[in-house]
């Protein structure tokens, strides 16, 4: 599959109107967002990004015909997903402010907010060493939504670029208050920013939420360590120790420049904080030390402030990545550890895959014409995706509101 | 309760019923009052209540943390320091049943129907009004031992499910770790309480609480978080409700009381009172240099440079001078005085003087006006061209700046004023004011410009007192 290096910026205008006509699974996301209820889309905002920076903000379509028209006029670049209004967006009065009564809970993680411990790649870039980071994310936050607040529909997207967005979809996530979605953001976030270098503080017992994640962080550490080379150069190892309280910090230090790898440092750490544990001369306030580096190194870094609002927008899934032309395609939590970033179908790759598929069919047609078997004639039509790579996401998709229904069913009629 | 109370019989004695509906010092208030109550126990109850409530908005204001052992002594000693007695008494933790309990529920019930009439009328109104009931709820509450508590959830039937042993031996691990400011031996004791985690977001917010499956466990003393996010939900609809029925009240005197009780009732009113020493009027600019709050000297100033003041700065500082000991003719003519640098006296006697009869009481109805506290000056419209308002409010941050210092503030005080004023705490800032031009600081926190008055001239009097004996 070498077809994903032949995108070219310059061609998303010719490929879009192909994407959204024959790709796209406009139906599915019409369903996602209709919830059993055709007026609940009606009320959604729905914007779209067009080419110059034009940008129409809250459109919304009475009707799923309303709104595949639209697209197919309009073509956008990004499409953007707001709230459920109370009046329709479309319908408002200028100057009079919109009120927002639902939206899924979203997440937002973005690699770009690693770049102070991601050493394999800057910015925009991406690489499967650097993905362990979302990997571990998507772990954490899905475990948290299902166990401790019991969101089952959660939706995970690949934001097409080097981040993640999570879409949680059950009835009493949409619903949340203004209260409910800050609880749960900062229920969430662990790093506090600040002026200090220590962004961790786990003071007392270590809450079950949190011995959780470092429970999953510990399956990639060891890797994280090696990989990302955390403390491979001293000017590595001056930022983890600077991490460090003053009254502990030489003595990590001499033992951690003795040795040189990444891996060493970080056993020789370990193994110093275990020896000064059994002299007690860990100070209290520092016992959970080891705990604090790992989450500051490796717990999810939330764009908090998408998941607090109400009326943040957020790209919605299947749209095409302007710049890489990758889809933003839903993925498994489960299998997350298999997505590899620079694998995903781009539009161009998508494209050539209908035309490769067709030019067979045909062919083979052609074949079977000439030996005159009457049956081929009748053969049903297929879906232009079930062609392509796309296959997989939506169909993954198509799992998700599934349940989605089922829940929704379950919820209106207990019996 | 009925509104047109005035006209029935009162009741003097506490009837059967009472015993029973007051039987808590806890309420949720589910129930209008329906006893008759005469207008002035009425209007006495409403001020308590205000008064309480204020009283609980200082003690944060004043800097002490919530819900600190400090906070509930600073808030219990202001009580009793303004005769709120009854309200006291509901935070005994005894649960007494005794005619003095009760009277005191009783006080507790009304004043709050009588403050949801008074606080329903806006968002601003509701949303003060329901963080105090909120934070009185909690005072209350954690005064209350386990068993009180416990009758407190019963005769409410507030069902709250309690997890089994079982349960409880299962989650053990994680209610210890996860439930802050318990030790082991305490989280085997308490009872665990199950409750939706929304119910609780405070708590899930800070981490502070064990969640499972969309559940938080909670144990008993965290109840209240749970119980205020209740009381808050329907506290809060029912003043929608309420502001959206309100009747109309055919009686003047309530009305006015309910309208204003906000702004008007807060604390001392400073009326004129006839022990107060009078003031001579050859003192007034010096005073208002040394003695008068920001408010006063600008309407002063304003006066000496225009020799005029508009219609609500000339009532705002009349009321003020009268409250401070200027006597009737001398109140006269200083007014004369100085409007007749730009009219004549005829003008003045044609337009004015009515107007400064009857502020001071001396004509039409002859009321005694109290002056206005710093609630009502903050919360008034200050057009353009207008003198009265209240600095901290309403200057323009490069102005009052300006003002603070060209006043004697010293520089590290500006700074710390204009930080208060920039989080909203006009009064605080005032009385940091207050702090900084003068040897000792006030009392008490500034909510009336006769107040600080009155404060500013007690250190001036205490001084010459020492220097004389
Ligand atoms: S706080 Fe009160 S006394 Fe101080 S300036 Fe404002 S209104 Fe006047
Ligand atoms: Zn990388």
């Amino acid at each position: 599959m070498d077809s994903q290096a032949k995108f070219d910026e310059s061609h998303l205008r010719d490929l879009l109107p192909l994407y959204y006509k024959r790709l796209f699974p406009a139906a599915h996301f019409y369903k996602w967002l209709s919830y059993g209820n055709a007026s609940t889309f009606a009320h959604r905002e729905i914007s779209f990004a067009l080419e110059n920076d034009i940008y129409l903000r809250f459109q919304s379509f009475d009707t799923y015909k309303e709104f595949v028209e639209e697209l197919y006029k309009k073509n956008p670049i990004k499409i953007d997903i707001g709230p459920i209004y109370l009046t329709k967006p479309k319908a408002r009065n200028m100057g009079q402010a919109l009120q927002a009564s639902a939206k899924e809970m979203v997440f937002d993680i973005d690699l770009t907010d690693y770049d102070d411990v991601r050493t394999c790649c800057s910015g925009a870039d991406v690489c499967t060493k650097c993905w362990k980071f979302m990997a571990i994310a998507s772990k954490i936050i899905d475990t948290a939504l299902r166990e401790d607040f019991r969101y089952v529909n959660v939706l995970w997207v690949f934001s097409g670029r080097r981040g993640i967005h999570a879409w949680v979809s059950d009835e009493h996530a949409r619903g949340l208050d203004i209260n409910g979605r800050p609880a749960i953001a900062e229920y969430l976030t662990v790093l506090k920013e600040g002026m200090k270098k220590k962004k961790v503080s786990l003071t007392g017992h270590i809450h079950t939420s949190i011995s959780r994640a470092l429970k999953i962080i510990d399956k990639y550490f060891p890797t994280i360590v090696k990989e990302q080379d955390i403390l491979g150069t001293d000017e590595r190892l001056k930022n983890f120790l600077s991490i460090l309280d003053d009254n502990v910090r030489t003595q990590f230090k001499d033992c951690m420049t003795k040795v040189t790898t990444s891996a060493e440092r970080w056993e020789a750490f370990e193994r110093k904080f275990m020896q000064l544990q059994q002299t007690n001369e860990i100070p209290r306030n520092l016992k959970n030390l080891r705990e604090e580096i790992k989450l500051q190194y490796a717990y999810p870094r939330l764009d908090i402030n998408v998941t607090k609002g109400i009326t943040h927008l957020l790209k919605a899934p299947f749209c095409v990545h302007p710049k890489t032309g990758k889809v933003c395609v839903p993925f498994n939590v489960k299998h997350v550890d298999n997505f590899d970033p620079n694998n995903v179908p781009t539009i161009s790759m998508i494209i050539n895959e209908v035309d490769a598929y067709d030019k067979k069919t045909k062919e083979q047609e052609e074949t079977l014409m000439e030996t005159d078997e009457p049956s081929v004639t009748n053969q049903v039509k297929i879906k232009d995706y079930k062609k392509t790579s796309l296959l997989r996401p939506i169909n993954l998709f198509s799992e998700f509101l599934k349940n989605l229904e089922k829940d929704t069913k379950k919820r209106v009629d207990p019996f | 309760m009925d509104t047109n109370a005035r006209r029935r019989r009162v009741h003097t004695t506490v009837e059967d019923t009472e015993a029973t509906l007051y039987n808590h010092d806890l309420s949720l208030y589910p129930k209008f009052p329906c006893s008759e109550i005469p207008l002035s126990e009425f209007e006495e109850l409403a001020i308590d209540r205000v008064q309480l409530f204020r009283i609980i908005e200082q003690a944060s204001l004043k800097g002490h943390k919530y819900f600190s052992d400090e906070w509930k002594k600073c808030i219990k000693d202001d009580m009793m320091k303004n005769n709120l007695k009854k309200f006291v008494r509901l935070l005994s933790g005894f649960n007494g049943q005794t005619e003095l309990d009760i009277q005191a529920r009783r006080a507790d019930h009304i004043s709050h129907f009588i403050l949801r009439i008074a606080y329903c009328r806006s968002e601003e109104l509701r949303k003060w009004f329901l963080a105090r009931e909120l934070e009185w709820f909690k005072i209350k509450f954690v005064s209350n031992s386990t068993p009180s508590i416990l009758k407190f959830l019963q005769l409410n039937e507030l069902n709250y499910q309690t997890i089994s042993n079982e349960e409880k031996e299962d989650l053990k691990e994680s209610l210890i770790v996860c439930t802050p400011g318990m030790n082991d031996v305490q989280v085997m004791m308490s009872e665990f309480y199950k409750v939706p985690f929304l119910d609780v977001w405070t708590l899930v917010q800070k981490r502070r609480v064990f969640l499972k499956e969309g559940y938080a466990y909670i144990p008993i003393n965290d109840l209240v978080v749970s119980i205020q996010s209740t009381f808050r939900t329907t506290l809060s609809s029912k003043l929608v409700l309420m502001n959206r029925n309100l009747p109309n009240l055919d009686d003047e005197r309530l009305s006015n009381l309910l309208c204003n009780l906000h702004q008007a009732y807060t604390g001392n009113e400073y009326t004129v009172s006839n022990d107060k020493d009078a003031i001579n009027p050859a003192d007034i600019d010096e005073y208002s240099k040394k003695h008068y709050p920001l408010c006063m000297r600008n309407l002063h100033e304003t006066l000496r440079a225009n020799h005029h003041l508009k219609h609500y700065g000339r009532l705002i500082y009349g009321l003020f001078l009268k409250a401070i000991g200027l006597k009737y003719e001398q109140f006269i003519e200083f007014w004369r005085s100085e409007f007749t640098k730009t009219m004549d006296t005829d003008a003045f006697n044609k337009n004015h003087l009515y107007n400064f009869n009857h502020q001071f009481g001396k004509v039409g109805k002859r009321v005694n006006y109290s002056p206005y506290s710093c609630m009502k000056i903050i919360m008034s419209n200050v057009g353009a061209g207008d003198a009265h308002c209240c600095p901290f409010r309403h200057f323009d941050v490069g102005r009052l700046r300006a003002k603070i210092s060209e006043c004697g503030a010293p520089s590290e005080g500006v700074s710390e004023i204009m930080q208060l004023v920039n989080n909203g705490h006009y009064q605080i800032a005032c009385t940091k004011y207050f702090q900084y031009t003068h040897p000792q600081p006030s009392s008490n926190t500034i909510n009336h410009p006769n107040q600080y008055f009155e404060e500013s001239m007690n250190l001036v009097k205490d001084k010459t007192e020492k220097i004389v004996s």
